[in-house]
């Protein structure tokens, strides 16, 4: 079963007056509840919201599943997203990918590493080609200019940062 | 008015029609998909692409609105062009089902592939893979790899059934049709879905590996569960009826019926009806026709007067009541006619689009009869006749979809308290079947097998005609009347397989095969 | 090419990125210019400065301000940041350096056509700017340049952000309004035309991120102005982002009808050492592919390119050299309008799917002689027949890299290798 935080139902309230109808504030919400619920939205998720948003579930549920940054699967703490269209494919963005799949231990993408801290995605096109290869990790500021070995560096420093070291 | 020519011909249309509008008014064929005059344009199948003089471009027919002077053509080499790729990307992803699939024989994409296609297909890579065999909801089956995301269905439960249980998720062509897990298609109209699915992706499962179309002849006639009588074509054959699909009538039903009607086919096949007249005495049955059976119980009828009662339901035609009610008038000698209410509390109801709560097609027929005969019996008084032996023969008709009348074995019970009792009814029942005392089981035809009229919750008159025979020796309630008299049957209600679409051996149309509607 | 510089002259100043910082260089001022005029001078200068769309169609931006009708009705005006067009990345950088350049141009542009709501979709991935410029409008609303009476005006209006999820057809005008009206991103039919019902219904008029700032400086320098850079029919500067194969790799803003070998060569030092330049994609993904002769005679802007068969687009430029092999780089194309199809129109739902599978086989060596005349046909027939250009958009790069470089794709089919660059090619080197 999941809830929503005492902050998070003040959250949603808000924003279903915040636009024209309340069905603008879909996304804003899905990215909250997200966030609550360890980095994807489960079909709880989507009960949960269309009882507090008063919206049927099926609607949610297409918004949810039309747009990629919703996760309707679980994830890694670091949700790796690299992108690997035109430019950053050009330059390596894929093969990066999988040299960081490899020292992470996941043998393909959208699956978790055994450590529970890493999940890979190739992804289309972020909006930073001139600093290609990139990437983003999940909706933080994007990591730029990567080569193969800092992208595999990442990983490593990210898995030492998670474990406290 | 507007005035446009259409492949050639000059027509004139209403201002505000569109393309495809004029194209169907005037039934000239046009491919398409997504587009249902019943519902809000989509335009996502591309396939109604027209030419209109002037402009270079293909323009979709349902979204153009016509211009007075439009030339508009759909059969030109470029237009043609256009519809077979289209139909081509509909069928690169379709799975080959048609040998297992309900809809073969009546499909959009075989239809529209023989009048539009009829190439080689160029597709050689893995086709995308979905769920299939998906439980919807307790009426409807969904095959994703069979849809082509018209979003007919999406459509219907947003404007139509105001539901929202459909949803089309996922993007691209990973784009499937579904329900959000726990709230599945269950509203009264759902089965609409499956008439409008232009493909076997939203499938009856009532209807699910029964029988092949093409073996089913279709009839048009009015549907008896309610007072809306919704128009309904029924789909038959030898061995009996299949199942209903609704009839446009824009003062009726619109383009719609509810799932409830749709069941009443049941109750008119063999392994739902009386199938001959049982005469039960002194705890010994004894079978015969209902011819046979009735004429006996004239011979008591006549004359017998007050003591013989006569309760009717709203299951009849106007022709019936008004032979029944004139017999019982002059020839029996009794006032005592009395009106049976299904269900007093929800009588009135009305679910908002098409259902009513009181389910006989023809309680207004019956009222206006009883006015006319100046019958005005309560039905307080049938009990108190019945406890003090006052009426002492009772006739009992109907009623017919014994399942919406909740009272029916109570009622059977509280009727079995006459000395003698007649019921004359088209189903069969335990409830009757248990009967102990002097009972006279007639069995009646049902509204497939006779012809007359229904009057609607809104004094509408709507005819029906025998479509079928199913039960041998069934009589009408007029047939009843002359059976008491003695007097041998005419031989006016002779069935005949009556089907105005009926072409050839009697095939059943949809809107892809025909182009004139079938609305 | 200092003195063309509008939109990018204080980008190197981290200050202008703060609400004191741009008003101490300049500002905001152009903004009380334009409050004192009518809303109807604002839209004949802008029609008359010849400005065009920036972020891809380039359609007149004064022209689309006049379809709105004199009905009466609320009018919105929505800034399209969503900015996922391959290879663009322009929008971006004014965002992160300077966005109350794109707040001005806002509330002047809203003010000219009478909107009293605007709002700016962001790419959900822009998380970044997305921050920053939430803080801008928190700014510009405490000094009342946004909100009631607006410096005293009278003119009335609001300014909110809305954050995408995650998908490429939200930049299609129609299917951003969907995606604002909180459905799934599907774009509409047109007619009717959002400027005369859009968002809810209602008169709205889209325009790009880059447009809106340009705004400002048809303002400021008057049409006339304007038009002292750019040619007669692409007037103006404009941003233009430039990857690949170049050794300065960026945003930089040139005059339109700028040459594109001068782009490459002095702002973007050229090529790596001992490359030779290949092909160039000079519009983002869905412009065709132009060859190495045609980049020579290319000049930047609108005109020249839509001569040349391919578009200027939203000035995304991906520099290909010798080193690349082009079905390769076809591959991440295809994979990408596949990828981003709404699904709505079949053609295009069935068509992106059905080329990127032809291309993924050539590609892992499982190419058959029959493979590149069917991609053209399947191409030619996705074009013009969907609801949104997004059909078009995928069949486009399809067309030009096939016909450009039959080549390198009947080589591929027949060795099951690559042309250029043998077995190391991604799909063949990693299963």
């Amino acid at each position: 079963m999941f809830k929503l935080s005492e902050d998070g139902l003040k959250y949603v309230k808000n924003e279903l007056t915040r636009y024209e109808t309340k069905q603008s504030a879909i996304i804003r919400c899905l990215y909250r509840a997200q966030d609550e619920n360890g980095g994807w939205v489960s079909p709880e998720v989507i009960q949960h919201l269309s009882e507090v948003m008063e919206i049927p579930a099926a609607q949610i549920e297409e918004v949810a599943t039309f747009y990629t940054m919703f996760n309707k699967q679980k994830v890694g703490r670091y949700h790796v997203q690299v992108c690997c269209t035109l430019t950053c494919g050009m330059l390596g963005g894929r093969e990066l990918t999988d040299a960081m799949m490899k020292e992470a231990g996941c043998k393909k993408t959208g699956e978790t590493s055994p450590d529970g801290l890493f999940t890979f995605s190739k992804v289309e096109c972020l909006g930073s080609c001139d600093t290609a290869p990139m990437l983003q990790i999940n909706r933080d500021p994007y990591i730029e200019s990567l080569s193969t070995e800092k992208a595999v560096q990442l990983v490593r420093d990210l898995r030492a940062k998670a474990k406290g070291h | 008015m507007l005035k446009c020519t259409l492949n050639g011909r000059e027509v004139e249309v209403k201002e505000g029609t569109t393309i495809i509008e004029a194209f169907y008014q005037n039934k000239i064929d046009i491919a398409h998909y997504c587009w249902h005059p019943g519902l809000s344009i989509a335009g996502v199948c591309r396939l109604c692409m027209v030419e209109i003089e002037g402009n270079p471009r293909l323009q979709i027919a349902c979204n153009t609105v016509v211009t007075e002077g439009m030339k508009v053509n759909n059969q030109s080499a470029k237009v043609k062009e256009a519809v077979k790729w289209g139909l081509d990307f509909h069928l690169i992803n379709h799975p080959l089902d048609c040998p297992i699939c309900d809809q073969a024989g009546e499909c959009g994409l075989q239809d529209q592939y023989m009048k539009y296609g009829q190439y080689d297909s160029e597709m050689a890579e893995a086709k995308q893979k979905k769920h299939k065999v998906v439980d919807l909801g307790p009426r409807v089956v969904l095959d994703s790899e069979r849809c082509i995301l018209c979003s007919r269905c999406v459509r219907f439960t947003d404007e139509v059934s105001k539901t929202n249980e459909l949803g089309i998720f996922n993007r691209g062509d990973r784009a499937e049709i579904g329900t959000f897990n726990g709230k599945p298609l269950n509203n009264k109209y759902s089965l609409n879905t499956v008439d409008i699915c232009p493909v076997g992706a939203l499938t009856s499962k009532d209807f699910r590996f029964r029988q092949r179309v093409w073996f089913l002849k279709d009839a048009e006639t009015v549907c008896t569960g309610c007072s809306t009588g919704c128009n309904i074509k029924v789909h038959y054959n030898r061995e009996g009826l299949f199942r209903v699909k609704p009839v446009y009538n824009a003062e009726v039903n619109g383009h719609w019926m509810c799932d409830e009607g749709r069941d009443v086919y049941k109750f008119v096949n063999k392994e739902s009806r009386l199938l001959d007249a049982r005469v039960v005495s002194g705890g010994k049955a004894e079978h015969m026709t209902a011819f046979e059976a009735a004429k006996r119980v004239g011979e008591k009828l006549k004359g017998a007067g007050k003591s013989v009662g006569l309760v009717l339901t709203g299951s009849y035609t106007v022709e019936e009541y008004e032979a029944i009610m004139s017999y019982f008038k002059t020839e029996v000698g009794t006032d005592r006619v009395f009106h049976w209410i299904n269900n007093p509390e929800s009588f009135e109801s009305f679910d908002g689009l098409l259902l009513r709560g009181d389910r006989n097609p023809n309680t207004r027929g019956l009222v206006q009869a009883l006015q006319k005969h100046g019958f005005s019996a309560q039905w307080k008084e049938l009990t108190e006749a019945l406890s003090t032996g006052s009426i002492q023969t009772l006739v009992v008709a109907g009623p017919e979809n014994q399942v919406w009348f909740p009272d029916f074995k109570v009622k059977v019970a509280e009727l079995a308290k006459a000395t003698r009792l007649v019921w004359m009814t088209s189903g069969k029942s335990s409830a009757l079947d248990e009967l102990k005392g002097e009972v006279t089981l007639i069995p009646l035809k049902s509204y497939i097998e006779k012809s007359g009229t229904f009057v609607n919750h809104a004094g509408r008159a709507q005819s029906i005609r025998p479509v079928t025979s199913i039960v041998k020796g069934a009589l009408s309630l007029t047939e009843v009347v002359s059976a008491f008299r003695g007097e041998a049957l005419q031989a006016t209600e002779v069935v005949v397989g009556r089907s105005e679409n009926e072409i050839g051996r009697g095939r059943i149309h949809n809107e892809f095969t025909l182009s004139r509607g079938a609305w | 090419m200092a003195e063309s510089k509008y939109l990018t002259e204080h980008y190197g100043k981290p200050e202008y990125q703060t609400l004191e910082g741009y008003k101490k260089l300049g500002g905001y001022q152009v903004l009380e210019k334009a409050l004192k005029m009518q809303p109807q001078q604002i839209i004949d200068e802008v029609k008359a400065s010849g400005l065009r769309g920036r972020g891809g169609a380039g359609f007149a931006t004064g022209v689309k301000w006049g379809f709105l009708p004199n009905n009466g009705e609320p009018r919105y005006l929505l800034c399209n940041a969503d900015e996922s067009e391959p290879g663009t990345f322009k929008d971006r950088l004014m965002m992160e350096r300077a966005p109350h350049q794109l707040i001005e141009g806002m509330i002047i542009s809203a003010f000219a056509i009478k909107a009293k709501k605007a709002y700016i979709y962001i790419r959900g991935e822009y998380t970044g700017p997305a921050a920053i410029l939430e803080k801008a409008i928190a700014e510009a609303k405490a000094a009342g340049y946004i909100g009631k009476n607006v410096l005293g005006s009278g003119f009335d209006m609001e300014l909110d952000l809305y954050i995408g999820a995650g998908a490429y057809i939200c930049g299609e005008e129609t299917g951003m309004i969907s995606s604002l009206e909180g459905l799934k991103g599907q774009p509409k039919l047109k007619p009717p035309f959002p400027a005369v019902q859009g968002y809810l219904r209602k008169p709205t008029i889209v325009n790009n991120v880059e447009t809106l700032a340009a705004v400002t400086y048809v303002i400021r320098d008057g049409a006339a102005g304007f038009r002292k850079y750019g040619t007669e029919k692409s007037a103006g500067t404009k941003l233009f982002s430039i990857s690949g194969n170049v050794n300065k790799p960026g945003t930089y803003e040139v005059p339109l009808g700028y040459k594109l070998m001068d782009l490459i060569n002095i702002e973007c030092g050229g090529l790596k050492p001992g490359r030779k330049l290949k092909a160039v994609v000079p519009g983002g993904s869905s412009a065709p592919v132009i060859n190495a002769e045609e980049c020579e005679r290319a000049t930047l802007d609108y005109e020249c390119l839509a001569q040349m068969g391919t578009m200027l687009g939203s000035g995304a430029i991906i520099v290909i050299d010798d080193s690349n092999c082009m079905v390769d780089v076809l591959s991440t194309i295809t994979h990408f309008y596949h990828h981003e199809s709404c699904g709505q129109c079949t053609p295009c739902r069935e068509g992106t799917g059905w080329m990127e599978k032809i291309v993924h086989g050539i590609v892992h060596g499982e190419g058959k002689p029959g493979d590149l005349d069917l991609l053209l046909k399947i191409a030619d027939n996705m074009k013009g027949r969907t609801i949104c250009a997004l059909s078009d958009a995928a069949a486009l790069p399809v067309l030009s890299f096939v016909t450009k470089f039959r080549d390198e794709f009947e080589y591929f089919i027949r060795e099951k290798k690559s042309k250029v660059r043998g077995g190391q090619i991604y799909a063949q080197m990693h299963a």
